[in-house]
């Protein structure tokens, strides 16, 4: 019996640890997606809007990966 | 106030350190109102009738007075939002045949602003779309839109060069192609809405529990003394969320409508 209740409280556990996993390559991503297109609009502020648009494209792609790790940390 | 009573229900301010239900999808499950003719009615299904009626007046009222030459202020402003998504997002991602889709994407922007918009109006406080009936709707409307225009723009070729892409080396044709294939026409509807309801999934989950624990260790205060200082932390925590998560509603609106037509670009002009 105890040997559930140690099981169930590790499930619980195991999908915070996946979720915080999950969010490690989106966070560096996206750190990479907006640091690049800060540096374009610094350089080319004439293609500022252009890089904006794609940078919110860029970060909503990232970030689809840690949002489905939000997602399956209640699933699971 | 549902989420008040619910997270109080099992939590004790002298000892715990936050206040959550022991089970957080009853902040999402609303318990039904009325029921007409067996469809039962609960608050979100009222709040989605509100968010198309605001729309639609929204609309209407702002550009009811076209004839004129100088337009209201309020007419200006929504004459904002409409150039908005006609430039910026149809014509400047699908190209100049974009206009078409301007109604299309302009209705998806004001009813997902809308709903987004719903958690952090006061009184309200619940994000229609987070429920995932909402944005699975609206991305399986995108999903057909963008599929039958890339099959009635390139006929079967639309098909056929995404299984077999002609630009990638041959060996590596099969793979490309059937990651392709799948990402196109599965995962795309899917990130699409996970997207937009995981978002406001996790701004209503951390607003409500916050700002219901800040609430629920402040006012016991006489209780507990001292232990209620860590609700006025919860408090803070949870106002500067609160600000965060209007910059994500809106974000994400803009980013469901970008991606639509992105998507609707990617049919359209299947070679770039």
């Amino acid at each position: 019996m105890e040997l559930v209740e140690a099981a169930v409280a590790l499930k619980g556990a195991i999908a915070l640890v996946g979720y915080g996993l999950a969010a490690i390559g989106p966070g560096i991503g996206i750190g990479i997606v907006v640091g690049n297109a800060i540096q374009a609009m610094v350089r080319q502020p004439e293609m500022a809007a252009m890089a904006r648009t794609n940078m919110f494209l860029g970060i909503a792609f990232t970030e689809a990966l840690a949002l489905i790790g939000f997602v399956l940390f209640f699933i699971a | 106030m549902d989420e008040l009573v619910l997270a109080s229900a099992d939590c004790d301010p002298a000892r715990d350190i936050i206040c959550a239900p022991s089970n957080v999808l009853e902040l999402f499950e609303l318990p039904r109102i009325f029921s007409i003719g067996g469809f039962d009615v609960n608050r979100t299904v009222l709040l989605t009738f509100l968010a198309m009626g605001i729309v639609l007046f929204v609309l209407w009222w702002g550009l009811r007075d076209r004839g004129s030459l100088v337009p209201t202020k309020f007419g200006a402003a929504v004459e904002g939002i409409v150039n908005f998504v006609r430039n910026e997002v149809a014509i400047d991602i699908i190209g100049p045949e974009g206009a078409r889709y301007a109604p299309y994407l302009l209705s998806v922007f004001m009813l997902v602003i809308i709903g987004n918009l719903f958690e952090v109006t006061p009184l309200v406080n619940f994000p229609i779309t987070s429920r995932m009936a909402l944005p699975l709707f609206l991305s399986v409307v995108t999903w057909i839109i963008f599929v039958s225009v890339g099959f009635a723009t390139n006929g079967i070729r639309y098909f056929t060069d995404l299984l077999w892409p002609k630009a990638v080396p041959l060996a590596l044709r099969p793979l490309v192609g059937l990651i392709e294939v799948v990402s196109t026409f599965i995962l795309r509807p899917i990130t699409l809405a996970v997207r937009l309801f995981a978002n406001l999934v996790a701004g209503h989950l951390m607003l409500s529990l916050l700002l219901a624990s800040g609430y629920i260790f402040l006012v016991d205060v006489f209780d507990i003394g001292f232990r209620s200082a860590i609700g006025l932390a919860w408090f803070g925590f949870g106002l500067g969320i609160y600000v965060f998560e209007i910059v994500v509603a809106v974000l994400q609106a803009y980013i469901f409508t970008l991606l639509s037509a992105v998507y609707v670009q990617s049919s359209v002009h299947p070679e770039h």
